[in-house]
């Protein structure tokens, strides 16, 4: 388990992170949202042991972290980087052999996800040689295969295609499985809708909502419309402009609205069925996460 | 001390196997050759190919045969009775390179000779021409005078001071100029070696901070770790080019003796085909000093050390930039400390035993330099030579301390080009 508990950091005068508290289990990956410069990369980074926080401390498994969790722990920066004139393979094996592994080892696990990754015919290229989509691949590597019982996550999917992004998906999901601690900071919310399974939300330094992702969004309320249709959509307009709904999303034939001043699900299920050529879809459920996210951060800043 | 290790090994492999290393270990000695051999070579070559030619009115009636007998084969001189106008002529119709008026008076010790010329002849045919005028008006005199060849012989006796140092063991062949020239270009090596190797780490530093390799990196090594792997990987890569160089040196001279036997074998006859360099040397009457073997360990100790100090500095401006030139302003101090030994190196070679030079060289940023010339010409007690690489050792752990200090905080900052009072702040940052 990783705790972290009262954690401040400051440059001079700026507080970068103020008083946060979180843990992340075994197990499940937890979800660190937030807008840019909401300190997400500097609490990975005193969680990775690179950067000491001012204040609070941050344990895992109990013990403060520091280089004997380093060991333990694999992660993968926001800014993405490598040495561009090492060999695919050396690269892996050097990176590998910091955390740890033998060289043996750190071969061994190398040429085991190169192949798991398709880029097993890359092995002997210079790292500058390969695509940015590839070295990226490569990145993700050198954060798993020392088998790290902590994986840092910084935006793992920026640059990736869907393919490929699908493919580390499968990935994360495993080591999931397998009982890792999994962080992952993300602001593209279906991502973290998709994977996590408790998130924690920090804008300015501090956190407005921590915890499971399932209760936090029965904690907005069953109050989101999802709708499907062909047909004529303006009667949502219509409805917006008496203050029942907010349409937070519309294109063609798919709107997501929220439901206001108590108006029942079946008033626009109703007028929807007036209106609409056809009705694919009608479905009430919980605020997406970006809503969620939306209504806090404006909370927070008023 | 193991992460180090593997950082050491990943930064020398790296950098050894690359082109660069391959045509530096090469090029360098070449270059510095061609330095050393090219000019005199040249002033030799030119001095050969060109042949003289010049009228003299000798007006003595004795000088010329003389001045003839002892004139090498690219000096022609021809006896000329003709009015000066027409040898004007002469001399601007090419078919004299200019013409020597030789006054009766000489002979008396008076008077010059006058040479005419339409375009400067150089000033080493000028040096030339002067010694054999001298040499003819010199024995012309002292035939009139009915000197007796015993007395020319007196006269003309050479004495050569040769210079001998008295050591534990006995009396052996000085060689002050030998070991000034030894001083010199250890010092210089060193120097150069440090601002080298230095610049390796520093744009390794960059490079490494530009790529954002670096914070994958720190989060499985210290930073200080990192740093000290890079240095001493950086290094050793300097010590296997000496050592290669060392080689090159070693081969050069030992293939220099059959070269030279060949080119001379017409001169002297003494000499086999497949002489020696030592015998080639003997044969020219050239004795080089020995070397210590414990100069040498000093060398090697000092290089070592003072390039630790320099490349700790380095590493921590590098650090502190995203790119070669914002590091440019940062490195002005390093670089006036490591000039400084330099401006002093001719003073120290020549008094290398005054309090100045002594004190000079016992400083840490300019031991390297200063202490090894010192060393090199010898003389110095061993004492001050421990001493100032106590001194040198202490200044260098004080340096890794401060610049990893200022290297943990610099290789994640970016978007600032920091001055050195922001970097003051840093190292006094906890």
């Amino acid at each position: 388990m990783l705790v972290v508990d009262h954690v401040t950091k400051r440059y001079g005068a700026t507080v970068a992170v103020h008083q946060v508290s979180f843990t992340a289990q075994p197990g499940r990956i937890l979800g660190l949202l937030g807008p840019n410069g909401a300190g997400k990369t500097t609490t990975l980074r005193m969680i990775a042991a690179i950067l000491l926080p001012t204040e609070g401390r941050i344990l895992f498994e109990g013990r403060p972290v520091g280089p004997w969790s380093q060991a333990i722990m694999g992660y993968l920066p926001e800014e993405r980087g490598l040495y561009r004139k090492l060999y695919v393979e050396e690269q892996l094996v050097y990176l590998g052999r910091l955390k740890g592994l033998s060289f043996k080892e750190a071969q061994r696990q190398a040429r085991y996800w190169l192949e798991r990754l398709g880029l097993s015919r890359w092995r002997t290229h210079k790292t500058e040689a390969l695509s940015k989509g590839m070295q990226q691949k490569l990145q993700f590597i050198a954060a798993v295969l020392h088998q790290p019982r902590l994986l840092i996550l910084d935006e793992p999917f920026s640059g990736l295609d869907p393919l490929n992004a699908d493919l580390l998906q499968e990935i994360i999901a495993e080591l999931k499985d397998a009982g890792r601690t999994i962080l992952f900071a993300s602001h593209r919310m279906e991502q973290v809708e998709q994977l996590c399974d408790d998130i924690c939300l920090i804008a300015q330094g501090r956190i407005l909502t921590a915890g499971p992702l399932r209760e936090i969004k029965q904690r907005f309320g069953q109050n989101t419309i999802v709708l499907e249709f062909k047909g004529d959509g303006t009667f949502l307009s219509e409805l917006a402009r008496q203050q029942r709904i907010r349409l937070l999303a519309q294109s063609h034939h798919r709107a997501e609205l929220e439901l206001l001043n108590g108006t029942p699900p079946r008033q626009v299920l109703e007028a929807a069925l007036a209106h609409v050529d056809e009705l694919y879809r009608f479905e009430v459920t919980e605020p997406p996460l970006s809503e969620i996210f939306k209504h806090q951060v404006r909370n927070a800043t008023t | 001390m193991h992460k180090i290790w593997t950082i050491l090994q990943s930064e020398f492999v790296r950098r050894v196997r690359t082109r660069m290393f391959l045509l530096t270990t090469l090029l360098a000695p070449i270059f510095l050759l061609t330095l050393l051999l090219v000019p005199p070579l040249i002033s030799y070559l030119s001095d050969r190919s060109a042949v003289h030619r010049l009228a003299v009115m000798d007006l003595s009636g004795e000088l010329l045969p003389r001045m003839q007998a002892h004139a090498p084969a690219t000096l022609q001189l021809e006896a000329a009775t003709l009015p000066t106008d027409t040898l004007q002529a002469a001399v601007r119709a090419g078919r004299y390179d200019g013409y020597l008026l030789l006054p009766a008076s000489l002979l008396e010790g008076s008077g010059n000779a006058e040479l005419y010329a339409q375009s400067g002849l150089g000033l080493s045919f000028q040096i030339q021409l002067e010694r054999l005028l001298n040499k003819a008006v010199e024995e012309a005199r002292l035939a009139r005078l009915q000197v007796p060849p015993e007395l020319v012989a007196v006269l003309r006796a050479e004495v050569n001071l040769r210079l001998y140092r008295l050591s534990e063991t006995g009396a052996e062949a000085d060689g002050t100029a030998f070991y000034s020239i030894i001083g010199y270009i250890m010092a210089f090596l060193i120097y150069g070696a440090t601002l080298a190797y230095g610049s390796v780490v520093l744009q390794g530093v960059i490079d490494e901070k530009a790529s954002r390799v670096v914070e994958l990196v720190i989060s499985s090594v210290r930073p200080l770790h990192l740093m000290m792997g890079k240095v001493l990987g950086i290094g050793a890569l300097g010590l296997l080019q000496f050592f290669l160089w060392g080689l090159l040196l070693f081969a050069g001279t030992t293939a220099a003796g059959p070269l030279l036997s060949h080119f001379l074998r017409t001169q002297s006859s003494q000499l086999g085909a497949t002489a020696s360099t030592e015998e080639v040397l003997q044969a020219a009457h050239i004795s080089l000093p020995a070397i210590d073997p414990l100069l040498i360990v000093w060398f090697i100790l000092f290089f070592l050390a003072g390039y630790l100090l320099y490349a700790s500095l380095f590493a921590a401006i590098g650090s502190a930039v995203e790119q070669q030139q914002d590091a440019q302003g940062l490195m002005l101090p390093l670089t006036l400390l490591i000039v400084i030994p330099i401006l002093f190196m001719p003073y120290v070679i020549t008094n290398p035993h005054t309090s100045l030079s002594v004190a000079l060289s016992l400083i840490p940023f300019f031991s390297p330099i200063l202490m090894v010339a010192r060393l090199a010409i010898g003389g110095v007690a061993w004492w001050e030579g421990l001493v100032a690489y106590l001194l040198l050792v202490g200044a260098f752990i004080g340096a890794i301390w401060i610049s990893a200090r200022i290297y943990r905080i610099g290789i994640l900052m970016y978007g600032q080009k920091p001055s050195l009072k922001e970097i003051w702040r840093w190292l006094r940052a906890t």
